[in-house]
């Protein structure tokens, strides 16, 4: 689903990072290198971005049944 | 020792870490901070769920300084929430109304910062945590109701991501056993460096002392024994991480008045019983 507001671990807002790591990486940037410029220090933060599968796109593209 | 607006370390001594400790824990389970409580949603097209979004929004940390005097403890406001009476007195309320219009032909993401707060005070501290995102002809307005709350009721009302204490390395090196000239063993295999060579003897950097992890790895490459690594007594490095709802000192001390408050209310109680005098 959507990149998550807080790590799963350790509770840290990562929630208003996840834009511009996105957006560096696909320019091209080492994505290591960008999560020690946007201060995400531990590895539990870290695998929040490395992980994160951005499918919430898909699911827009069907309607809501409710 | 080390300061940010999010993050400070502090070297603390003469203190033991039972006392530490109960400051550790009341800072992550007892200080109030303002967060979403409920929600009321009067339209939501989007294809996500309501409870998803008010598990979201919920999760978005508010600023909760001025918050701490204008609104009415989390206890009191609990039951008011219980029973679904948003009064003005523990509730701060933040409106989210946004469509994207059918014709669009393009999504829109939904931020935490387009929440209007209604009271400037409570506001949320990053602006840029995407909400919802909102394809073509999808709506969504709703009205989430923050309160106070401890860590203890739920996550999301701590203060602070992680507060940690940890030791402070002492690491002696007996001059009469090492040999610094055929060995030097612990300055390469150290992972932080620690160990220098000076006037022809193994020597620890002072002041790279705190970054120690008593990994213990120099005892063991060292053949002849002549490193042994303790810690120093009462004496702890103190880091408290905040989640941006209150600044870090503010949260060091609003733990230590309620420490305060609950020994004191320990103390009456004792005598009330009659236990002491």
């Amino acid at each position: 689903m959507m990149f998550p507001v807080r790590c799963f671990t350790c509770g840290a807002p990562i929630g208003h990072l996840w834009e511009e790591y996105k957006k560096r990486v696909e320019a091209g940037e080492d994505p290591g290198k960008v999560l020690d410029d946007l201060g995400v220090k531990r590895y539990c933060c870290r695998r929040m971005f490395i992980s994160h599968a951005e499918i919430s796109y898909e699911i827009l593209k069907f309607p809501k049944v409710s | 020792m080390e300061k940010n607006p999010f993050r400070v370390t502090l070297h603390v001594k003469d203190i033991r870490l039972q006392v530490l400790n109960a400051i550790r824990r009341t800072v992550i389970s007892d200080v109030p901070t303002m967060a979403v409580d409920k929600i009321v949603v009067t339209s939501n097209t989007s294809v996500f769920y309501d409870e998803y979004i008010a598990h979201r929004i919920g999760l978005v940390p508010l600023t909760s300084e001025t918050a701490l005097e204008k609104y009415r403890d989390p206890e009191t406001c609990r039951e008011a929430s219980e029973s679904d009476l948003f009064s003005s007195d523990c509730f701060a309320t933040l409106v989210l109304e946004k469509s994207n219009p059918p014709n669009s032909g393009e999504n829109i993401v939904v931020y935490s910062g387009d929440m209007k707060p209604l009271d400037p005070d409570v506001k949320p501290v990053f602006d840029k945590i995407p909400l919802v995102i909102l394809g073509p002809g999808h709506e969504i307005r709703l009205e989430a109701h923050a309160r106070l709350g401890r860590g203890r009721e739920h996550a999301k009302w701590s203060p602070v991501s992680v507060a940690y204490h940890r030791y402070i390395a002492e690491i002696n090196v007996d001059p009469e056993k090492c040999t610094p000239d055929e060995c030097g063993g612990c300055i390469e295999i150290c992972p932080k460096n620690l160990f220098k060579i000076e006037d022809g003897r193994v020597v620890v950097d002072d002041e790279r002392i705190f970054e120690c992890t008593l990994c213990r790895i120099c005892v063991d490459a060292c053949p002849t024994g002549a490193i042994k690594v303790e810690w120093r007594r009462n004496e702890y490095l103190f880091t408290i991480e905040s989640t941006g709802a209150l600044p870090p000192k503010r949260i060091l001390l609003e733990a230590v008045h309620i420490l305060e408050e609950k020994i004191n209310e320990l103390e009456n109680a004792l005598r009330e019983e009659g236990v002491v005098s």
